[in-house]
């Protein structure tokens, strides 16, 4: 394939199911080589989206084309490039994990045992229990070490950490690096920032089916305001005053507020000025990315399209 | 329920008072969770013995046809299935051979599945830890479990008893009835009891404990089948049901087995509270079964893991196909001389043919087509299971291609549809000690593939259109073909609206001549259908539940 076609290209995609809008002219770029992630609350079309690039749903309008490919009518030959884990993992419950991890594996074209073996050493996984007594978590393991084993072109993963425990979220990353370290695409959903943060090239974010926003994560940057608590030994509301302190919210000697990556710096030697006695920073969730860049309050609506097209 | 409850109470109340705190709340919960399941099971079984108690009396009106009917009901298949005929000159007796065994092994069955629901099945889930978490003793909610489960026996036996008295059967033999059907529940709990303390999943227990039932089964089955005229070995004491047996209802009325019955049922919740003080909570004495690492080539193939994932389904089918086909082969001659050609229902029966022998013979092979036919319609409709658990995405996100993964489903069905019609005809051939030959009864009852066909294209049509609803629908198409092929003429439908529906249209060999026109079109709208279904399938949206 000629590196400038990208892996995936979505324009003007559109979904709906009976009177629910599901997706409303969302626009979608992997390029070839690129880690991207796809970023949106629940219910907000990503597991649709991605559907839809995998043959299982039909677009009502807008193009899709994955791997050069139209993801609809060349199913069969694209997927023997591609790898899928999807977030909510069902199994065979009187099959056990490494028999379903042959079989989807081996649907896809062949499994690399060595790579198998290390994976399943790697997520502490036994295959030999069957699928009916596993956890969440352990399910999860079960896809992504099928997935992961693929030498597939692009991985398309959906929500692939939700059953995670952090120690293994961490090898999660490391193997997703050494993906992207042999140049192979990858299409990671998520609703928490942090991990695409961690882990992504791109973003792209999507709210209500529409896309909101896309780019180079560093681009991105104006999104990432820190979020900041203090108790001060005066009335915090001098903070007022201080530059780049924004959204103060300020009682007695407590205060939140927020600020931007630059002057994060000048904002904490103003405040040790004021001999705080408590601070905590948190990066802003997704939610308070959208409260703060798209609109305010999300419709209550939002998730009702996901419901019915049966999303995460 | 309560009845039960003093009798359980006294044998595992050993236990130190306050393991069994909260013991009122705990049944008064399980009631409530349960108390719907409960109401079917006492009355679907005990409404059995007025509706087989009436046919019955239809079926040999009077003590003539009873008396001949004595004389040749003591066959080895009846004794095999049934138990053994002791008092078939009577009604009483009459109602025990149709109706005990399976009362017996229903309730054997329910005290299993209650016992395992409420017990294994909660602590596999975490809710027993959720409960034990609070101010409730260790053995509180177990007992209650155990009760509960026991009461529906005490329920179920009680009905039984007051159902006999009202239709007239002697009392002394009526409560011997209802006691000695509720004694094999009673057993079964206790048995049920232990399995869910030895298996750490709930899939282990049931299995476990329905295993132990049909091990029970078999002993009193030989037993049976060995007796000398209606003594029995002593291979009958060996099994809980045999004990049922042994109190022989509207014969001796024997009441002291019923004590064995009940003694098991104690000892077994007792070592099972035991057992339950000793080990932690969520594992078993045996520890869950491990399987191969690896799939073979063959499972990984779309045809492999439909066979895999039917496993089951196709073996107990088989299973019940070659039962019912030595069966029906084993009583069809002695069929002959128990029905009446004038009864309207043994008309009905023999689809209106002269030939006794044939007409039953043709009834046996409709018999055996509606066997594949569920059988079909159950294995075809693990495909959609597959589709609405969400594990179709994962194989379609992989290089299959939709036809060919549904293919995989309808040839299992079909192909293992075709081999029960052939080997439960065959069976009927060659077990009916000459009456018919196992090639020609094979032939007859394969004539029937085409309206099992019909019945896999209704639900490959639907899968196609309707998916959500299409195992339901096709239920439905299947029930009423059946119950229109076997009741029509008792509706007074005519020959050609029967004739008309998929398993009224095949030609009722060797009863009636071979015609080759009606399969070939039931063979047409079948595949017609699935040509639709497939289609459609392959144009729609994957849509899980």
């Amino acid at each position: 394939m000629s590196p400038d076609i990208p892996a995936i290209e979505v324009s003007g995609l559109r979904k709906r199911f009976g009177q629910a809008t599901a997706l409303d002219g969302l626009d979608l770029r992997v390029d070839q080589g690129t880690v991207a992630g796809f970023l949106g609350p629940n219910g907000s079309g990503k597991s649709t989206t991605i559907r839809i690039l995998l043959g299982l749903l039909r677009s009502d309008g807008g193009s899709a084309t994955l791997l050069g490919g139209d993801p609809w009518r060349n199913a069969v030959e694209l997927h023997r490039r591609l790898a899928y884990v999807p977030g909510e993992v069902s199994l065979w419950p009187n099959l056990t994990g490494g028999q379903a991890i042959d079989i989807l594996s081996r649907l896809r074209g062949g499994v690399d045992n060595a790579k198998r073996d290390e994976l399943l050493e790697r997520f502490e996984l036994d295959p030999t229990k069957k699928a009916r007594s596993y956890s969440k978590g352990n399910r999860q393991k079960v896809a992504l070490v099928a997935g992961l084993a693929s030498n597939a072109e692009l991985l398309v993963l959906d929500e692939p950490t939700s059953g995670l425990d952090p120690l293994m979220e961490e090898v999660f990353t490391d193997c997703i690096r050494e993906v992207k370290s042999q140049g192979r695409s990858v299409l990671l959903s998520s609703h928490i920032f942090a991990e695409v943060e961690k882990l992504c090239d791109t973003v792209t974010i999507i709210r209500e089916g529409q896309t909101v926003e896309s780019g180079r994560l560093d681009e991105l940057r104006h999104l990432h305001r820190t979020t900041v608590s203090v108790v001060l030994d005066r009335d915090a509301s001098v903070l007022a005053s201080v530059p780049g302190v924004n959204d103060l919210v300020a009682e007695g000697l407590k205060a939140t507020f927020t600020v931007g990556e630059a002057e994060l710096g000048g904002v904490l030697a103003a405040l040790s000025a004021y001999s705080p006695r408590q601070l905590v920073s948190s990066p802003p969730s997704l939610e308070d990315l959208f409260l703060r860049h798209y609109g305010g309050v999300t419709k209550g609506a939002g998730a009702a399209p996901a419901q019915v097209a049966g999303a995460r | 329920m309560s009845v039960a409850a003093p009798r359980l109470h006294a044998a595992a109340a050993r236990p130190a008072a306050g393991t069994l705190a909260g013991f009122g709340l705990s049944v008064r919960f399980i009631l409530r969770r349960n108390w719907l399941r409960l109401l079917i099971w006492a009355a679907v079984l005990a409404i059995m013995i007025p509706i087989v108690y009436t046919s019955q009396q239809e079926a040999f009106p009077t003590q003539a046809s009873r008396n001949a009917y004595a004389n040749v009901a003591n066959m080895p298949a009846i004794a095999a299935m049934t138990g053994l005929p002791y008092a078939a000159g009577s009604l009483g007796g009459i109602l025990v051979i149709k109706i005990w065994m399976t009362l017996a092994v229903a309730l054997g069955l329910a005290s299993v599945f209650l016992v395992t629901r409420n017990g294994r099945a909660d602590e596999e889930a975490g809710r027993t830890e959720l409960l034990r978490g609070s101010a409730l003793g260790r053995h509180a909610f177990s007992l209650a479990n155990y009760v509960v489960a026991g009461g529906l026996s005490v329920v179920t036996g009680l009905l039984i008893s007051l159902l006999a008295l009202s239709d007239g059967l002697p009392a002394a033999g009526s409560w011997v009835l209802g006691g000695s059907i509720a004694g094999v529940g009673l057993a079964f709990v206790g048995i049920a009891a232990l399995c869910g303390q030895v298996s750490s999943t709930s899939r282990g227990a049931n299995s476990l404990g329905v295993a132990v039932l049909a091990v029970f089964y078999l002993i009193r089955a030989m037993a049976d089948v060995n007796a000398h005229d209606t003594n029995v070995t002593a291979l009958s004491w060996l099994s809980p049901i045999g004990w049922g047996q042994n109190m022989r209802s509207y014969a001796q009325d024997t009441w002291w087995p019923f004590l064995a019955l009940l003694a098991l049922a104690a000892a077994g919740s007792a070592l099972a509270l035991r057992i339950e003080t000793r080990r932690d909570l969520g594992l078993g004495l045996l520890p869950a079964r491990r399987g191969p690492a690896r799939a073979t080539a063959f499972l990984s193939s779309p045809l492999g893991l439909s066979l895999r994932l039917q496993r089951a389904t196709l073996v107990s089918w088989l299973a019940g196909a070659v039962i019912a086909g030595l069966f029906f082969g084993s009583v069809a001659k002695a069929m002959t001389t128990v029905l009446d050609p004038s009864n309207t229902f043994a008309k009905a029966f023999l689809g209106g043919s002269h030939d006794m022998l044939n007409g039953i013979l043709g009834t046996f092979v409709l018999f055996n087509a509606m066997l594949a036919g569920a059988f079909a319609v159950q294995s075809l409709s693990g495909a959609r299971a597959e589709e609405s658990g969400g594990r179709l995405e994962s194989q379609l996100a992989g290089s299959l291609a939709r036809t060919r993964w549904l293919g995989a489903h309808a040839a299992v069905a079909a192909v293992g549809s075709a081999v029960m019609l052939l080997l439960g005809g065959w069976l009927t051939g060659v077990s009916s000690d000459g009456a018919a030959t196992g090639p020609a009864m094979a032939w007859a009852s394969f004539a029937y593939w085409p309206a099992v066909l019909l019945m896999l294209g209704v639900l490959l049509f639907l899968h196609g259109y309707l998916p959500r609803l299409s195992v339901s629908l096709t239920w439905a198409v299947y029930g009423l073909s059946v119950v229109v092929a076997m009741f029509g003429p008792l509706f007074s439908l005519s020959e050609n609206a029967i004739k008309a529906t998929p398993f009224g249209a095949v030609p009722r060999m060797p009863a009636e001549d071979f015609a080759f026109l009606p399969l070939l079109v039931l063979t047409a709208v079948a595949v017609v259908l699935a040509a639709f279904g497939i289609r459609r399938f392959t144009t729609r949206d994957i849509v899980p539940e």
